[in-house]
């Protein structure tokens, strides 16, 4: 058997933020997401693309196809190596910001998604994985 | 990039304001400066801001409409959104975007009236 498709995507700019909802947008099409499960998994990788450029200082967001079963997900890896984040559990907390932000980021992206895992310490960046799974 | 200008028009008193389907963040701060100076040159009543083509609403972009509008209300003008389709609907309420306390309308037709009635209130005072 291959391995399941994968890539990576470099978000050091503004612009990148575009082209990480852009290509994850053509990801979740291709893997067959309704359209309010499209809008709700690009929703929630632009603002960790928002965040890494933001606050990581630049990164990138690994990508890849999963199966279990007969059934499909996506994969998204979002990484820096920015200043991390000191205390997750107030992070995912709706309202914290250190930013100019809502406060929405994370938590926004947790409830989109099915999975969300943090690994991150003060000075250690941080690497943000979600996923999806097709519900049918 | 073309694709991602703002389009702001004055028709009769109110400002029409169309987004793009993918604005960036720079185009969305832009978005602020450009209703704010067209509210002051054309002395607009309002503003209608068509976001029917719009396909990702997160929390930028749910700040930058909200502090606009209260920029265009204290400026004495309405804002009314147009448009949200369904999916972002769905997705912004489940992340709980409010979009602060702007009025939506299902069509341009309909948030043009809500503009013009409040027009119409304010010179019968």
């Amino acid at each position: 058997m291959s391995s399941p498709p994968g890539g990576e995507l470099s978000i050091d700019t503004e612009g990148d933020i575009v082209a990480t909802r852009r290509t994850v947008r053509g990801l979740a099409v291709d893997l067959g997401f309704g359209l309010t499960d499209v809008t709700r998994i690009v929703t929630a990788a632009s603002e960790l693309a928002r965040n890494v450029y933001k606050y990581g200082g630049g990164g990138v967001m690994r990508w890849r196809h999963l199966q279990d079963g007969s059934r499909p997900g996506i994969e998204l890896q979002f990484i820096d190596h920015g200043p991390g984040i000191a205390d997750i559990d107030l992070a995912l907390q709706e309202g914290y910001s250190t930013g100019r932000g809502l406060g929405l980021g994370l938590p926004a992206a947790k409830r989109l998604m099915d999975e969300m895992d943090i690994q991150s310490a003060a000075g250690a960046g941080t690497q943000i994985t979600l996923k999806k799974w097709r519900s049918n | 990039m073309e694709t991602n200008n703002i389009s702001v028009i004055k028709v009769r008193d109110i400002l029409m304001v169309t987004m793009p389907p993918d604005p960036d963040d720079t185009a969305m701060s832009a978005l602020q400066e450009r209703v704010l100076a067209a509210m002051e040159r054309y002395e607009a009543k309002g503003v209608v801001l068509d976001i029917s083509a719009v396909e990702t609403l997160d929390s930028f972009f749910a700040r930058t409409v909200s502090e606009s509008a209260q920029m265009v209300a204290i400026m004495g003008g309405r804002t009314v959104i147009v448009g949200m389709r369904p999916a972002v609907a769905v997705t912004a309420t489940q992340i709980g975007l409010t979009l602060g306390n702007i009025e939506t309308a299902l069509t341009v037709e309909r948030a043009l009236d809500l503009v013009a009635t409040r027009t119409a209130a304010r010179k019968s005072r």
